[in-house]
């Protein structure tokens, strides 16, 4: 079956290197101009649209692809204009809500719009109106039914939904075979509301602080963001665990990815470590405290932060707690109360407990070790703590030795 | 939610993605559908983003000897449009679960197999339906079945310094009926379970294979072959996938949904795309 041509799409030319702190000179055409942004590779279509080309009219929501605010078309198809870097928008043709119709010449989608009140704020009316043009235009066969899924890639916020299907609805109806091309598409001059440089050109590369070094561990108030109870059956015996766990080095040295570096009186001690799975990466600099030593019962707590440069922070209250199990082993029960702020509780909330939990298995594991043999093996570069962060999304996954772990994810808002 | 500034840099040749991969600091860019939203929250900070979407024999897709081919720069929705991919139906089936419109019209099918997220339609998919992998890195080519190439949450088989070049799932053959369900809380995001099946009947029109691949459950994709569990329960699966259901759903839960709640869901679809893909395959057998 090689008979059929292979489909190729849009390739894009090829470009050298663009450093972090330069800024290029991109051709693209906008609403039917042809124009040239000097632009430095992070920024993203939507601020270069907003605020070199001044076209305000694609509105910037949440800024990661959740919302469809953005939404504009490049060479015909809708897309995100937040999930786009300018930098990879050469050659490209774009249309914003500006090229789709002007008030004196309305495009029939914005006068659907009008006629069935589709909009109250009108914050999310950019957005609907690309992603029902790109939807209408490519596929005028869509059925009514289909209508709710296929525009629910953008939301509105003041319960136009009515409205909009009904509009959307109705200019499919009255244009079977498509609508109309955009009406305000041709040459004129864009003009910047900017410098012209685009926005953070030529801006110095941000310096990120270093962590402000904690004296003291808070924990904050209020609900953890995770419990996590993990029971681990290890094999050796419970005063060669303890034994680990009383030594706060090499109880460190268990934890994948973490690292001690510095040891404070008052039973604190500072440390390191890092996270790193696909494209997330995060440096924790942080500390932490011993609160109770119990030898008798092999019983340890201690309360630990960390911070990283990006302003993600997360605290614990952990237990550890040892006791003697069957063939000789070891039972090591671990709880910890999980607490997580900044931009990691916002990307991944709800894997707060499977990453948690995956770290005390991991740890478990190390423990066991150190205890038959003293020491535990450098981790490798590949077995640096690869937890789940997952993406922007709700979801978790977690793979579990089951009936030994139990994990509640508690969620604020 | 700005990115932090890198550098980027658009090759023409895989060689030189491979060149600018080496080092470790620099990571593919593919659709940006997964990894912009990543660098906007600043959980990631790679030193150069490597596009690569200028290298040509990245961006066909179409069918091959051994499937339909796609190539690392091939962006879902023209895999959704195009007639030939309909030789694998299981494609067609998942696309409109791949979030928005809006997101395939710039994500790849390679990006979200490399992305290898728990809950992504697209490696389960490919596990199901018993897709290989290719990929290009510092030792050279290889290639390996999708269920070896996810590892784990976003974590893969991919080493920092490699490119995934293309993958392959295999063409539907006489005799085979497939089945795909996912339950999400608005269409377009994440599942909370979802299953894909693949079932084989013979002349007879009895089973001679059923594969299950059950997503969002777990921390990645988990297939079974479940060609005993289908003959012997043909008229009642229901306890023997809640049975299933046990032993793979193994997350942890979160507020959309308790790990039971996600057995429960597993469990029925598992039941319901076993049956749907077995009466498919006999349809088919007889068709034919
Ligand atoms: C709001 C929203 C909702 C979404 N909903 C869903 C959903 O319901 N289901 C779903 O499956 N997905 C969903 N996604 C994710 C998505 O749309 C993409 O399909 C996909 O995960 C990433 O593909 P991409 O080409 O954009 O990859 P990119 O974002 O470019 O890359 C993702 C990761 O993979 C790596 N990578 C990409 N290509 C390669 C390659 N060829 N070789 C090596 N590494 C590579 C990158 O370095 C990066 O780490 C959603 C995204 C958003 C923003
Ligand atoms: S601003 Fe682009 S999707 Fe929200
Ligand atoms: S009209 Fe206000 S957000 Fe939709």
């Amino acid at each position: 079956m090689t008979t059929v041509e292979p489909r190729r799409t849009g390739t894009a030319e090829p470009r050298d290197r663009v450093a972090a702190d330069e800024t290029v000179g991109i051709r693209m055409t906008v609403n039917g101009t042809e124009t040239t942004v000097t632009v430095p590779p992070r920024a993203h279509l939507g601020d270069v649209l907003r605020e070199q080309l001044g076209l305000t009219g694609t509105h910037l929501g949440c800024e990661h692809g959740v919302c469809g605010m953005c939404t504009v078309l490049v060479d015909g198809e809708a897309a995100r204009a937040c999930l786009l870097f300018a930098v990879q928008c050469e050659g490209a043709e774009i249309v914003t809500v500006e090229g789709l119709g002007t008030p004196e010449d309305q495009h029939p989608l914005q006068q659907a719009f009008s006629a069935h009140h589709a909009l109250q704020c009108g914050f999310c009316t950019p957005g609907m109106l690309m992603s029902s043009y790109d939807l209408l235009s490519n596929t005028p066969e869509v059925e009514s039914e289909e209508l709710p899924e296929q525009m629910s890639g953008v939301l509105c916020r003041c319960t136009g939904y009515r409205g909009i299907l009904a509009a959307v609805d109705d200019v499919r109806q009255s244009h079977p075979d498509g609508v109309p091309g955009p009406r305000a598409c041709g040459a004129r001059t864009l003009v910047g509301r900017g410098t012209g440089g685009g926005s953070g050109a030529g801006a110095p590369a941000e310096e990120v602080p270093a962590a402000a070094l904690a004296q003291e561990v808070r924990l904050p108030s209020g609900p953890p963001s995770a419990v996590v109870d993990v029971t681990s059956a290890l094999r050796q015996p419970v005063e060669r665990v303890w034994a680990v766990l009383d030594d706060f080095d090499l109880l460190a040295r268990c934890l994948p990815g973490a690292r001690l570096t510095e040891v404070l009186d008052g039973d604190r001690y500072r440390g390191r470590a890092v996270v790193a799975l696909g494209p997330v990466k995060l440096s924790f600099d942080g500390l932490a405290q011993v609160v109770e030593r119990d030898p008798a019962a092999h019983r340890l707590r201690f309360h630990a932060q960390g911070a990283d440069a990006g302003g993600s922070a997360t605290q614990a209250d952990v237990v550890l707690a040892a006791e003697a199990g069957p063939d000789g082993g070891t039972v090591l029960t671990a709880h910890a109360d999980v607490h997580l702020t900044g931009r990691v509780a916002q990307f991944g909330r709800a894997l707060a407990g499977d990453v948690s939990r995956r770290l005390f298995e991991q740890f478990a594991t190390s423990v066991d070790e150190a205890a038959e043999t003293g020491s535990v093996t450098e981790p490798g570069r590949g077995a640096q703590l690869r937890l789940v962060l997952g993406t922007v999304r709700d979801t978790v996954g977690a793979l579990v030795r089951r009936g030994l772990t139990r994990v509640r994810t508690l969620r604020r808002r | 939610m700005k990115a932090a500034p890198f550098a980027y840099v658009r090759p023409g040749r895989l060689d030189d993605v491979l060149g600018e991969l080496a080092g470790g600091d620099g990571k593919v860019l593919a659709g940006g559908q997964s990894l912009v939203p990543v660098l906007a929250m600043r959980l990631g900070r790679p030193g150069t983003l490597v596009d690569i979407t200028a290298v040509p024999e990245l961006t066909a897709a179409g069918p091959e000897q051994d499937g339909y081919r796609i190539g690392a720069a091939v962006r879902q929705r023209a895999v959704e449009h195009d007639r030939s991919a309909r030789a694998v139906p299981l494609i067609g089936m998942a696309m409109p679960f791949v979030g928005h419109r809006e997101l395939r019209s710039r994500g790849t099918v390679c990006g979200s197999l490399a992305h290898a997220d728990p809950a992504a339609e697209l490696p389960a998919v490919a596990c199901c339906a018993q897709a290989t992998v290719e990929l290009a890195g510092p030792a050279g080519r290889r290639r390996m079945p999708a269920e070896e190439f996810v590892t784990g949450a976003m974590t893969t088989a991919a080493g920092p310094e490699d490119v995934v070049v293309a993958v392959t799932f295999p063409h539907a053959r006489p005799g085979e009926g497939f089945g795909f369900a996912e339950i999400a809380r608005r269409h377009g995001d994440f599942a909370l379970a979802g299953v894909v099946t693949r079932v084989r009947v013979g002349d007879d029109g009895a089973v001679t294979e059923a594969r299950l691949t059950g997503f969002g459950i777990s921390d990645r994709a988990v297939t079974r072959d479940v060609t005993p569990l289908l003959t012997e329960h043909e008229d009642d699966l229901r306890p023997a996938t809640a049975a299933l259901a046990d032993e793979v759903v193994d997350t942890g839960g979160d507020t959309h949904g308790s790990t039971g709640y996600r057995r429960r869901l597993f469990g029925v679809l598992a039941a319901r795309e076993l049956s749907r893909a077995l009466h498919r395959a006999r349809d088919r057998k007889e068709r034919s």
